[in-house]
């Protein structure tokens, strides 16, 4: 565990404001997507996992998260204008709300609420999620923008893991390089420019102190009281670890992101004024009303310490091991790739074990899950995953709205549910209390 | 003498139940609650009064429970319908382990341990086709009341299914059968097998420990308890007296009850009302989608304009007064 410490200027602990900085961070990186395509520069559309971003990052590509687009529309409370556009062009109300926000985005010209998004001129997808595939062949027949689908290793059966080094792990690597160097000839090709190598391993060097950082952020958040809800600042913190990695701005923030915690730590300071239930959150989040869903959680003195989406959509690299080894930039960034967005995906396959290893690490009192309309691919093992937790006799509550269309959000029934679970913990006790 | 009221807001109906110090049912009441719920709770409470034939002032403490608990201005405390329901159930049948509530709005199955604490629920999602507002416009559709609806599908010989999991199709498939010439009885059974089905399939989630109890509007209703026993396979306890309506005003009457005798015990004095503590608090906060647009200021007709300004006192200002 990592180790807090007051000995940090004081001008540093006030001067870092993590939701301001993320924010700032964020506004400045849409900015500069909205003058990508006047200055020529190459715009690649990409996912948070599996998204071969550190090789964009040497070609200087322009990075569009659509998934993030789709997100800020539910934040910025008008994703229902853009979803309700792509219903009016004949899309089931059960399709992905992210897919629909996308499409509604493209049929508004690319009007997005913080600005305009370039035209992409390569799309990297990937098989760790069936629908980023159909979403690129969308881009691909409307906007003509070229798609590379990376094609990674999953995990073949129960509590089997490929580990760094054994025989497995070196054949799915190489299948990896082998469409890397393919990748690499399509950039080239695109950009004019021949890669830089010394330019991916200094990227790579500068994901590794990124991801060292991730890793402390998340294990400080073991403490008592819990110095921030993973659910609400841990989603500006993944916000920055997928649009600044392997950026400089990316390594100052999770540094001083990291400094300011432990600093919260050593003096006390939880996110919530009288911590009393510690909580796990599993699932996606619901963007549009996550701050009235933590507002219910709060209100109850109860926090989330941790979440597993922290994993799944930061890139799977969360385990201490998978780091590049800079030495060896492509090699070892198929490596790292062929485990780290498995792993991501396996925060949701069989993910009992792992869920209840959590539950232990953070000392959480419950497990909230949280299933989405639109993606039945991270809700429908959650049911299974709860009866397992519930044999452990770990209180859990499961609640259902979407990513981020408004339309499935019932307060009344959220509200009754999550009061209804704070009684039935309250007359168990908390964890520590007990 | 003490006395506690428990005042349960649900969606369609709103009960209150009066208990005495020694655990007593001293009055009830039960009316539909409408729109106007913070009316309603005040209704409500004037009927349980006048029930009991006592004043507001001789009721030492209110505890507030269903969708509408927030909106009872003179409640000493709130708690959910889940917990409410759990303590009346292990109170009134100890051996209680599986509570089905079947309300206007929502269904909840509810796993309890031997003291009434909830160990699990589960709710219906969103839709509505296994409520008992399901079943109301079912009946209007048929022409009948509510109060008829069980005598009247007791009559059926061939229940005919209404398979839907919608509301509104599940509507469409019952004018459907009634074009098809099918006996209106025997739509009115289809619709409660259906809704019995989807209900004991709740129950299933929280995992079926017997003895089982049904609670809420429905247990006036004997076809829908025939239907539930049928499918569940066993028998469902329901309170007596018609008091299983009531069943969440009783727990939290319980629950207050019980409240109120720890702090004499402790020699701690009776909270202030949510009205007392915060004259605003019943007033809805203002989120994004409750934000009206912008308006622009009507004209001033006198040119004046002068804004008029009202000095509230909150009464216990005046009371200091």
């Amino acid at each position: 565990m990592t180790t807090a410490t007051a000995s940090r200027p004081e001008t540093e602990k006030s001067a870092f404001d993590p939701r301001v900085e993320g924010q700032r961070l964020i506004k400045e990186w849409y900015a500069e997507l909205e003058q990508a395509n006047e200055l020529g520069q190459p715009v690649a559309n990409v996912f948070v996992m599996g998204n071969a971003v550190e090789i964009l990052r040497a070609f200087d590509f322009k990075l569009v998260f659509p998934e993030i687009n789709s997100l800020q529309t539910g934040v910025r409370k008008s994703s229902e204008e853009y979803i309700r556009l792509s219903e009016d062009y004949g899309m089931s109300p059960d399709v992905c709300s992210y897919v629909k926000a996308d499409v509604g985005l493209i049929l508004k010209e690319n009007r997005h609420p913080v600005g305009r998004i370039p035209k992409a001129s390569l799309a990297i997808a990937s098989n760790m999620c069936s629908t980023f595939i159909k979403w690129a062949e969308i881009w691909e027949r409307w906007l003509k923008t070229p798609t590379f689908v990376l094609d990674l290793p999953g995990q073949r059966a129960a509590g089997w893991q490929v580990r760094p080094g054994d025989a497995q792990h070196s054949a799915d690597s190489r299948w990896v390089e082998a469409q890397f160097a393919e990748l690499i000839a399509r950039c080239e090709k695109i950009t004019g420019k021949k890669l830089d190598l010394d330019k991916l391993a200094e990227i790579e060097d500068r994901v590794n102190r990124m991801v060292g950082h991730w890793n402390n952020v998340m294990m400080l958040n073991r403490r008592t009281p819990a110095p921030y809800n993973a659910m609400l600042d841990g989603l500006t913190y993944i916000g920055i670890m997928n649009v600044h990695r392997g950026t400089q701005e990316g390594v100052d923030f999770m540094r001083r992101l990291e400094q300011h915690l432990e600093a919260k730590v050593a003096r006390g300071e939880g996110r919530v004024k009288d911590e009393r239930f510690r909580l796990l959150f599993s699932g996606t989040p619901c963007y549009v009303s996550m701050r009235r869903l933590v507002e219910l959680f709060e209100n109850w003195g109860g926090v989330f310490a941790y979440s597993d989406y922290l994993t799944f959509a930061a890139g799977g690299m969360d385990a201490a091991e998978l780091r590049y080894d800079t030495s060896r930039p492509l090699e070892s960034l198929a490596e790292v790739t062929a485990i780290a967005a498995q792993r991501g995906l396996s925060n949701q396959f069989f993910a009992h074990e792992r869920l209840a290893q959590q539950i232990r690490d953070y000392g959480t009192d419950g497990v909230v899950f949280h299933g989405i309309k639109s993606c039945r691919f991270v809700s429908s093992g959650m049911a299974d995953t709860r009866e397992f937790i519930s044999r452990l006799d770990v209180p859990t509550l499961y609640i259902e709205s979407d990513l981020i269309d408004p339309r499935y959000w019932a307060d009344a029934q959220i509200k009754n549910r999550v009061d209804a679970f704070f009684e039935a913990l309250g007359q168990r006790g908390s964890r520590r209390a007990s | 003498m003490i006395y506690v009221a428990g005042i349960d807001i649900g969606s369609t109906y709103s009960k209150a139940l009066l208990l005495d110090e020694s655990f007593k049912v001293a009055g009830r009441a039960v009316r539909r609650t409408g729109f106007k719920l913070a009316l309603a709770a005040e209704s409500v409470f004037d009927e349980l009064l006048k029930d009991a034939g006592l004043e507001r002032s001789q009721v030492t403490y209110v505890a507030a429970t269903g969708y509408g608990r927030y909106t009872v201005a003179y409640r000493h405390t709130q708690l959910t319908e889940l917990t409410a329901h759990a303590r009346a159930a292990v109170h009134l049948f100890p051996g209680t382990r599986t509570i089905l509530d079947i309300g206007g709005q929502d269904i909840k199955a509810i796993r309890v341990d031997a003291e009434g604490r909830v160990k699990a629920f589960r709710l219906n999602d969103k839709c509505a086709a296994g409520t008992g507002a399901f079943l109301e416009k079912t009946a209007r559709y048929l022409g009948i009341t509510t109060d008829q609806i069980g005598e009247y599908a007791l009559r059926s010989k061939n229940p005919k299914p209404v398979s839907s999991v919608c509301a509104v199709f599940a509507e469409s498939e019952v004018i459907s059968h009634l074009a098809g010439g099918v006996p209106a009885e025997d739509i009115m059974m289809g619709a409660m097998v259906a809704l019995g089905g989807r209900a004991v399939q709740l129950m299933r989630r929280v995992s079926l420990e017997p003895a089982y109890m049904l609670t809420g509007g429905m247990t006036r209703n004997a076809a829908m308890i025939h239907a539930l026993e049928q499918n569940l396979k066993d028998k469902l306890q329901v309170a007596p007296d018609g008091l299983g309506q009531l069943n969440g005003a009783y727990g939290a009457a319980l629950l207050g009850l019980l409240r109120v005798q720890k702090l004499i015990a402790e020699g701690k004095p009776i909270p202030a009302t949510a009205s007392q503590i915060n004259l605003n608090e019943v007033t809805a906060k203002r989120r994004w989608s409750a934000i009206a647009t912008k308006k622009a200021a009507p004209p001033c007709a006198t040119g004046a304009c002068p804004t008029p300004v009202r000095i509230v006192r909150k009464p216990l200002e005046e009371a200091r007064a």
